[in-house]
């Protein structure tokens, strides 16, 4: 019974953790994310989802499908990993749109994408809030 | 034997003159340099013909024919994959060097580019059954690029090579054979 309480107590305390480092307010990397997921889930991985592949959430569905043998850690990074995937990809998206306005007053003339992301980030201050956040969530600042 | 490794090797001839790099001290920059030094007079690939050329040579190599050699003048670099025993199952311990590659085709200085992955297999064992298993493995990490990182399928083809086009020529078996390239094809035309 101490056992399981202790054990719903780090699950809790790493769910926190993890909320707060990933889905909270910026995003992560996919190398990062995908670093995470390796750690936290790699042995469960090998156990449970041998021979399946990281493509077609064939590794998600699999460790979903275990749930109660899959560590609790493992779970909540597995679920973290995606929300962070989904958040930087959606960032990324839209980030153009949602700098518009700032692009077409603050980088007069810069052609190209890439180009015009280099010019928001030398002109941070004057980005605006949803903007700033766009260009840090998508991890191109 | 194809065995668990199989290095993405980015060929490092032209841009990057390093050893097939180890891919934990790889960051996305490294290979958004490398990748994104096109030039606009790049040959125009075409990967049916690579593919045709192929299939016609099993067992004889492929460097000097006319369209697989073209590709050692486009921007590529080395990683190293690691797959589970004669499977086409990418390991954890992998997972990094996927999401830095994705990290990478979606950056915006290299998201209008085409990419070519290319699995290749060490002399060991049949050459049908490297060049089967080879392709496998560059269509496992296509796919984990598209869907779980959601890179455009637009964006990426997959070719294995089998055995037929070793780094070290000298020792057809060697471990070093084992390999990826993932080259840039230039914007598509």
């Amino acid at each position: 019974m101490t056992k399981r309480i202790g054990i719903l107590a780090t699950t809790l305390v790493l769910s926190l953790v993890i909320m707060t480092g990933l889905a909270g307010a910026q995003t992560i990397s996919f190398a990062d994310a995908a670093a995470l997921l390796a750690r936290d889930c790699g042995p469960d991985i090998e156990k449970y989802c041998k021979g399946l592949n990281l493509g077609n959430n064939a590794i998600r569905n699999c460790l979903e499908g275990h749930q109660s043998n899959v560590s609790p850690t493992c779970t909540a990074t597995a679920s973290a990993v995606a929300t962070s995937i989904e958040r930087r990809l959606a960032a990324q998206a839209s980030v153009m749109k949602i700098c518009s306005g700032h692009a077409k007053t603050l980088c007069k003339g810069v052609v190209g994408e890439a180009n015009i992301l280099r010019c928001l980030v030398r002109t941070e201050r004057l980005d605006g809030a949803k903007c700033n956040q766009a260009i840090t969530d998508s991890g191109w600042r | 034997m194809f065995d668990r490794s199989l290095r993405l090797y980015l060929p490092t001839a032209l841009f990057l003159a390093v050893a097939p790099a180890n891919a934990q001290q790889l960051s996305d920059r490294d290979l958004i340099q490398t990748l994104g030094q096109a030039r606009s007079t790049a040959p125009i690939v075409d990967v049916g013909l690579l593919a045709q050329e192929l299939i016609a040579n099993v067992g004889k190599g492929v460097a000097t024919l006319p369209n697989w050699s073209q590709l050692a003048t486009l921007p590529q670099l080395a990683v190293e994959i690691n797959f589970a025993n004669d499977s086409d199952a990418i390991l954890p311990e992998s997972y990094r060097t996927i999401g830095l590659i994705a990290d990478a085709m979606h950056n915006p200085t290299l998201r209008h580019f085409k990419f070519l992955i290319v699995g290749h297999a060490s002399a060991t064992g049949k050459a049908e059954h490297n060049l089967e298993l080879s392709e496998r493995r560059a269509n496992a990490i296509m796919v984990a690029l598209t869907t779980t990182f959601a890179v455009p399928p637009s964006q990426v083809l997959a070719l294995g090579v089998g055995q037929e086009l070793p780094l070290d020529k000298a020792n057809p078996k060697a471990a070093i054979n084992r390999r990826v390239q993932l080259i840039n094809l230039g914007v598509p035309r």
